[in-house]
């Protein structure tokens, strides 16, 4: 730590773009590892987890047997991640492929193949992303250990199970040496995290947000579909190590300022992962899935919903930078509107992130669930992400990725102690001094830990990652509106962090217990076991575990109060056991040793020693250090960010912490603001008017077109049906029944028959 | 009645058949004097007779007698062309419509005793239910 | 051989009837068990290397009617090998996902069962075109049979409706067939042309005899032809019959029929229909693609408000072929190949389902979403189950579903005409991104209405008619036991039974396994589709020159340089 200071202040006098020679893929050399298919054991281990936790419910296991058998096998995956790290650190800027065996591959023409196998790609960027989502991985399934034991059972298993898969798909994600792989992971995450929200299957609202979730993400999954179509057929190939140089050409042109004169084919391409990318990592317009992800266990929402999933948009930018730096949309010119008008790709990233960090900001101010308040601060940090991968800073996204999959993981896990001992108490306004209860100073610390690092706290890890994006979009002359929209965030950030630290965690002890509290949980999977085939609760029990919302709408939780009431004086919180706190002091110490990944250049090197390095192969003017107040952005970006931080928590300080008596009351109730208060408690209504715009319309399209098949589709069939059936009607009189009639008939067919031959013969 | 019928049968028997008789060419006929036109008018009498007993009577086991009398006529206009045409193609098609004539009558005679059975009446017209 | 594997399940069907009632089940089963051993010892063991031969293997011919040159002949390439192989999987999985559904008339039932199981190969396999038609029709009887004496409520209506309209179609289809035949006798094969002066049905042989007709005769045989199969794949907006007859069905009808029957109408487009008149698939790709999109897009969309999740189901069984047909109609090797691996692939997943639907309908006799929910909870075996294969529906990667989808539209994206067809992984075609985007959206509407299905009936509150009427749960003892059923006809486990797991154990398995190494499927259909993508690659020349000969007719001055132009490869294949 003694040359922390110094180095610090020798990086801020560095010039952003001090690069010299190849960068990207071409700076990359291919390399073989000592043990090549070990790498394999990365997605292998967990994959063997999942497959032990299914052995494990077919063969009825009613212990912690599974999370003992998934943290073994996370941190088995996390040791050969570490290995892996340890190789490609010594072969520099390397990458490396290992395949183990075909997927989809075939001919599409004689002679021309397409290849998408179960293969590996490997460089500095793949290690840094694993590194992360393994040893976090295998943190918070021991923390799952306790926080799930109340499950025990089938549950328990197919809680660990849907773990291991996800651990296994974020691997594929992020390991896959092709789009198609990497598009496995994609969906794979996807499910894992469907299966996750909903895993109290039993509340509606549970299955409701696994349901969003899912469809949302497949809006943005549609895209990356698309843009791997769009990729193989312009380029031929979908596989890194040959895409990547095929692309080089048109990162030429973009760069040198000819944006327009890349092919319309691969301009598209990045547009379209930027659908992807905004889908999964829950930015504008598609962010709505992820505040109601909340509903799935919290260990989950850690994981999957703070730490690694969310991110894997992030990473996808990264990953195709060369494509992102030649995307753009491009009106034709001879459009009657904006004639000529070209939008880079990255341009849509870096104000789709903006916007949305500051739309959730203003969100996550005005809520009253802890856990939906991290679950809006996600959003926005994942805002402050793209930015950063979007001024072509793979570094800068990167880097916050990293730090955020800490001290978020730190935040969520803290939160989930809290549920977990309040009995899913998550209501900040009946919960206060939390931190001076007995048995909770652990949990107190870690969530400080965490507030302090994500309101940008000085020479915390959020404080560095933060600055880097900030400095970055000041230092770039076209996005400063952007960078402004960033700073104003980063102050709100502080305010709503420290709004939930001093409320909950400070102030006069005293408590609510959730409804969890009241003898039921809401996870029925093994106590139905145990007294069913009573049927007749099943209906009403149901309908119990849908009171478990957990005060999503804050006004209901209020309401509800004097029925809880009566059981405060049974109710004790339980403190967490040693899993917990063990698993949130190793996040918490972590979060704060990242920082140190910022004057050591550690993220930076892995970085720009991979093919995500933004490629400036003309070295052009767009990124000379411009200047802020006359110093540089990022010499200055360290006093204003931390000035802007420090006022967010002071105002935080005044309302919620001076003077506060109760647990539901602050000064900051005196503060009216009206509709824009309003507003922002219904998340701006954006639930609401997708709604009205989208599913409304299109159920009744669906109806509309039910009702078409039915009669006019199905109602000309019917009418071709008809005309022989009318056919057959007109002659049925001629069918009288009676015998003479027929014979009569045939008498008169005869003499007919008879005459026309007597006078054929005349 | 039965002259002018008699009369005008025999005036388009002539007409048409002109001087035929049985036995065809040189050979000389059997049985000089009775023509291929006596037989086809006693054929064409019976089936006459036959048909307006079919649509004329109630009766099932008269109909079916009335249909047995044409189904006869047809067999001596066949044996007639037969020996008109001095081969035996009509003479074994009358041994087979004989045959199936007796198998019919067999057949026929046990339906309507079933649907004697049935409506314990002979009439015909008791029976409609194949109107459409 | 061939002929011994269709006669296998006749005998059995043969046997049936004069069995005693307890043995017809066991009857059944080891008629299609040993149809199935056959096959896959004919598929797997015989020592035929499926990646190099190019022809037919098996093949056998019976003379039948010599005068007009009607054989029986039969063989099986890779294509029709696969689908005969996945019909003779569904066949023991049918019988025994019956055993107590099925309680009264069981003669009558496995006896129609087992002629559907022959008439059904007899279609893959039959290589004359009069018994190909016989074997096509004939599936249709015992359909008729097991829907209108073993189905739901409204059977009778659905069973005529089902076989009038695929019978329609069929006999236009058969028009189509015997118009070629007819041109083949008299245009082709007369002395007087340098012909045999015969007649003949054998399939390869009218397939190149309709090759030679003049182009608009091959248009209004392809019409023919694709008014048929279309009706049995089926295709909007010829699709009605099939949510009516899958609703009635009794669930092994409804496995066969989702399973198998429906691609007797994309196999017959794909091995008779395009090869017989290629030019003109071509200059109706477009169309047809955009037919296929509105089953994927809108029907899908239909599905998505249904409250029968048979109905649900099936509805999804229209759109799933619209893929289907989109990647056909690519006519490009991916999207040939997509195509045809769709097709094993829905019959798998979507049979899968229809069986999870029969077992939730024999415990609560109602198929309304309504009145299901939260059977996870009572079922969670069943439920694994339900989500995998919706999983697998949906097209998640990893699963079988996923790759054949992505080849059908990748394809349909590299068939993008001259524009596209440059470009390194562009192939001449005559469809393009735009067909695919709108396609695509398909992918969210499927989604879309899966989950609602799975979100209502296995995940939620708990909800059965039987706790709504205040019985049945309550006297189940543990897992395991069989409870009391009021409907008094059958006893079942409250979770899935052991044979009712081995019914969709190996479908999972083949699920998970296809959608993992799909490889060696994929390199089976590289010929079949390489060959058949020439025959458009060709027409697609064909119609180029034509198009410039009439350039040239037209404008003298310019024509050269146009048919210069326009005859390379692919070039004016987007007219």
């Amino acid at each position: 730590m003694t040359d922390f200071l110094p180095t610090l202040l020798t990086l801020a006098s560095e010039p952003v773009a001090a690069q010299v020679g190849p960068v990207g893929f071409a700076a990359l050399k291919e390399v073989s590892l000592s043990a090549p298919l070990a790498a394999w054991l990365i997605p292998g281990l967990p994959m063997l987890g999942a497959v032990l936790a299914v052995l494990m419910a077919i063969g009825g296991v009613k212990s912690k047997l599974p999370a003992w058998t998934t943290v073994l096998c996370l941190a088995g995956s996390f040791a050969v991640t570490l290995w892996l790290y340890l190789q490609m650190r010594d072969a520099g800027a390397a990458y490396t492929t290992v395949k183990l065996f075909d997927w989809i591959s075939f001919d599409y023409l004689p002679g021309k193949a397409f290849v998408a196998n179960f293969s590996l790609y490997i460089d500095q960027l793949t290690c840094l992303w694993m590194l992360f989502v393994t040893g976090l991985a295998a943190c918070i399934a021991l923390y799952a250990s306790e926080y799930m034991s109340h499950d025990v059972g089938p549950g328990y298993c197919r809680f660990f199970f849907a773990f291991c898969l996800f651990v296994f798909s974020m691997a594929c994600l992020v390991m896959g040496d092709n789009l198609l792989l990497l598009y496995l992971g994609w969906e794979g995450v996807g499910l894992c995290s469907y299966l996750l929200i909903g895993y109290f299957y039993a509340k509606p609202s549970a299955v409701a947000a696994a349901k969003k979730a899912f469809i949302i993400n497949r809006i943005g999954d549609l895209g990356l579909a698309l843009g791997i179509m769009l990729t193989f057929v312009h380029f031929g190939t979908i596989q890194f190590a040959e895409l990547l140089p095929k692309v080089e050409q048109y990162v030429a042109l973009a760069t040198s300022g000819n944006l327009a004169a890349v092919p319309a084919s691969v301009q598209w391409i990045a547009v379209l992962f930027t659908l992807a990318a905004f889908g999964k990592s829950a930015q504008l317009p598609l962010y709505v899935w992820l505040p109601d992800a909340m509903e799935g266990p919290t260990p989950v929402s850690a994981l999957i919903h703070a730490a690694t999933m969310v991110t894997a948009g992030v990473y996808l930018v990264a990953r195709t930078m060369p494509l992102f730096q030649c995307g753009a949309v491009t009106v034709p010119p001879d459009a009657w509107v904006l004639p000529g008008l070209v939008v880079p790709a990255l341009d849509i990233v870096v104000w789709g992130g903006a916007l949305t960090a500051l739309l959730a900001a203003t969100i996550g101010m005005a809520q009253f669930d802890i856990k939906r308040i991290m679950a809006y601060s996600t959003v926005s940090q994942l805002g402050f992400m793209f930015v950063g991968v979007g001024l072509a800073s793979s570094y800068a996204g990167a880097f916050h990725v990293f730090t955020h999959a800490f001290f978020k993981a730190t935040l969520f896990l803290s939160c989930g102690a809290v549920m977990h001992g309040f009995g899913g108490q998550l209501d900040l306004r009946k919960l206060s001094g939390v931190m001076w209860m007995k048995g909770w100073l652990v949990v107190g610390l870690a969530m400080l830990v965490g507030c302090l690092n994500l309101a940008g706290f000085p020479f915390t890890a959020g404080f560095f990652s933060k600055d880097v994006i900030l400095a970055e979009a000041f230092s770039n002359p076209h996005q400063r509106v952007v960078a402004w929209i960033l700073l104003v965030t980063a102050g709100l950030t502080a305010y709503y962090t420290f709004r939930v630290f001093f409320r909950v965690f400070l102030g006069p002890k005293s408590f609510e217990p959730g409804d969890e509290a009241h003898g039921h949980n809401d996870a029925h999977g093994h106590d139905d076991r145990a007294h069913d085939g009573a049927g007749h609760g099943h209906g009403a029990k149901g309908e119990h575990g849908a009171k478990g919302e957990h005060g999503a709408k804050g006004e209901h939780g209020v309401g509800e109060k004097g029925a809880h009431g009566a059981h405060d004086q049974a109710f004790q919180p339980h403190a967490p056991g040693w899993a917990i706190n063990l698993v949130l002091a190793v996040l918490a110490i972590g979060s704060l040793v990242a920082a140190y990944a910022y004057p050591t250049k550690w993220v930076k090197g892995l970085v720009e020693k991979s093919s995500a390095a933004a490629v400036d192969l003309t070295g052009s003017a767009a990124h000379a250090p411009a200047t802020l107040l006359g110093m540089d952005p990022h010499e200055i970006m360290y006093y204003v960010s931390a000035g802007v931080g420090a006022v967010g928590i002071l105002v935080a300080f005044f309302l919620h912490y001076l003077g506060r008596k109760t647990a539901a009351t602050s000064r900051a109730d005196a503060i009216k603001l009206g509709a824009l208060q309003r507003g922002a408690q219904h998340k701006w209504y954006v639930d609401e008017f997708y709604d009205a715009t989208v599913r409304v319309p299109l159920k009744v399209l669906a109806h509309v077109l039910h009702f078409l098949d039915k009669v006019l589709v199905d109602g000309l069939v019917n009418l071709a049906g008809l005309l022989p059936r009318g056919l057959g009607m007109s002659l049925r009189p001629s069918q009288g029944g009676e015998l003479h009639g027929y014979a009569l008939a045939m008498a008169c067919g005869i003499a007919v028959l008879a005459l026309v031959a007597l006078f054929s013969l005349v | 009645m039965i002259d002018t019928t008699f009369g005008v049968a025999l005036t388009l028997g002539q007409f048409t058949l002109g001087q035929f008789t049985l036995g065809q060419g040189d050979l000389p006929a059997p049985m000089s004097g009775i023509t291929l036109y006596h037989y086809l008018f006693t054929a064409s009498t019976m089936f006459v007779l036959g048909l307006i007993g079919f649509l004329t009577r109630r009766n099932l086991i008269v109909m079916f007698l009335s249909t047995e009398l044409m189904f006869q006529a047809a067999g001596i206009a066949l044996i007639a062309f037969g020996r008109f045409h001095m081969n035996q193609t009509g003479d074994a098609f009358v041994i087979f419509v004989l045959t199936v004539a007796a198998a019919e009558a067999a057949l026929a005679l046990a339906l309507i005793v079933l649907l004697f059975r049935r409506k314990e009446t002979l009439d015909g017209q008791a029976w409609a239910s194949m109107k459409g | 051989m061939l002929l011994v594997l269709i006669l296998i399940p006749l005998l059995a069907a043969l046997c049936v009837p004069v069995l005693p009632k307890k043995h017809v089940y066991g009857a059944a089963m080891l008629g299609t068990l040993g149809a199935l051993a056959l096959g896959v010892f004919m598929f797997a063991f015989n020592g035929i290397d499926w990646l190099a031969i190019t022809g037919d293997a098996y093949t056998d011919r019976v003379s039948w009617m010599p005068r007009i040159g009607l054989q029986l002949s039969v063989g099986v390439d890779q294509v029709s090998g696969a689908l005969v192989l996945l019909s003779l999987l569904l066949g023991p999985i049918t019988v025994a996902c019956s055993k107590t559904a099925i309680t009264e008339r069981v003669r009558t039932y496995y006896g129609w069962l087992l002629v559907l199981q022959s008439a059904m190969i007899g279609v893959f396999v039959a290589r004359d075109v009069v018994m190909f038609y016989i074997a096509f029709e004939f599936t249709l009887i015992p359909m008729f049979v097991l829907i209108s004496i073993f189905g739901g409520s409204n059977r009778k209506a659905a069973a005529i409706k089902f076989f009038l309209y695929t019978f329609t179609g069929s006999v236009i289809a058969l028009a189509g067939l015997l118009y070629v035949a007819w041109y083949y006798a008299t245009k082709i094969s007369p002395p007087s042309v340098g012909g045999a002066g015969t007649w003949t049905f054998d399939l390869e042989t009218l397939k190149s005899a309709a090759r030679q007709m003049p182009a608009e005769q091959q248009w209004w045989v392809f019409l023919a032809l694709m008014l048929g199969f279309a009706v049995k794949v089926p295709l909007f907006p010829l699709h009605t019959w099939l949510p009516l007859a899958h609703t009635e069905a009794p669930t092994a009808g409804s496995v066969v029929l989702a399973g198998v029957l429906l691609k007797l109408g994309t196999y017959a487009i794909y091995a008779i229909a395009v090869p017989m008149s290629p030019g003109a698939a071509v200059a109706f790709a477009p169309v047809v693609a955009v037919l296929a999109i509105i089953g994927f897009v809108l029907i899908g969309l239909v599905c998505w408000v249904q409250t029968d999740v048979k109905k649900l189901v099936a509805y999804s069984s229209v759109a799933h072929l619209g893929v289907c047909v989109l990647g056909l109609f690519a006519l490009n090797p991916t999207g040939l190949k997509g195509g045809l691996l769709y097709m094993i692939n829905h019959g798998l997943s979507t049979g899968a389902l229809f069986l999870l639907i029969g077992m939730i309908y024999e415990r609560f006799h109602t198929r309304n979403m309504n009145e299901l929910g939260g059977l996870a909870r009572r079922m969670p075996v069943w439920a694994s189950f339900m989500v995998f294969f919706a999983m697998a529906s949906v097209g998640l990667p990893g699963l079988n579903g996923f790759v054949s989808e992505f080849m059908c539209l990748l394809g349909a994206w590299q068939a993008g005409g001259t524009a596209w067809a440059g470009l390194p992984g562009g192939t001449p075609g005559v469809l393009g991104p735009a067909y695919v985007l709108i396609a695509a959206v398909g992918m969210v509407v499927g989604a879309m209405y899966t989950l609602m299905m799975v979100g209502k009936v296995v995940f939620g509150p708990l909800k059965t008619p039987e706790d709504e009427h205040g019985h049945g749960g309550g006297h189940g003892g543990g897992p395991g036991g069989g409870h009391d059923d009021p409907h008094g006809h059958s006893k079942l486990p409250r979770d899935l039974s052991a044979r009712e797991i081995g019914t969709l154990l190996p479908l999972a398995a083949l699920c998970l396994l296809l959608g993992l190494y799909p490889k060696p499927l994929l390199q089976a259909f590289d010929h079949s589709a390489q060959k058949t993508h020439q025959l458009v690659v060709e027409a697609m020349k064909q119609r180029a020159a034509a198009a410039g000969a009439t350039a040239a007719a037209g404008t003298a001055g310019t024509a050269a340089g146009k048919l210069e132009g326009s005859g390379t490869a692919g070039g004016g294949a987007d007219q």
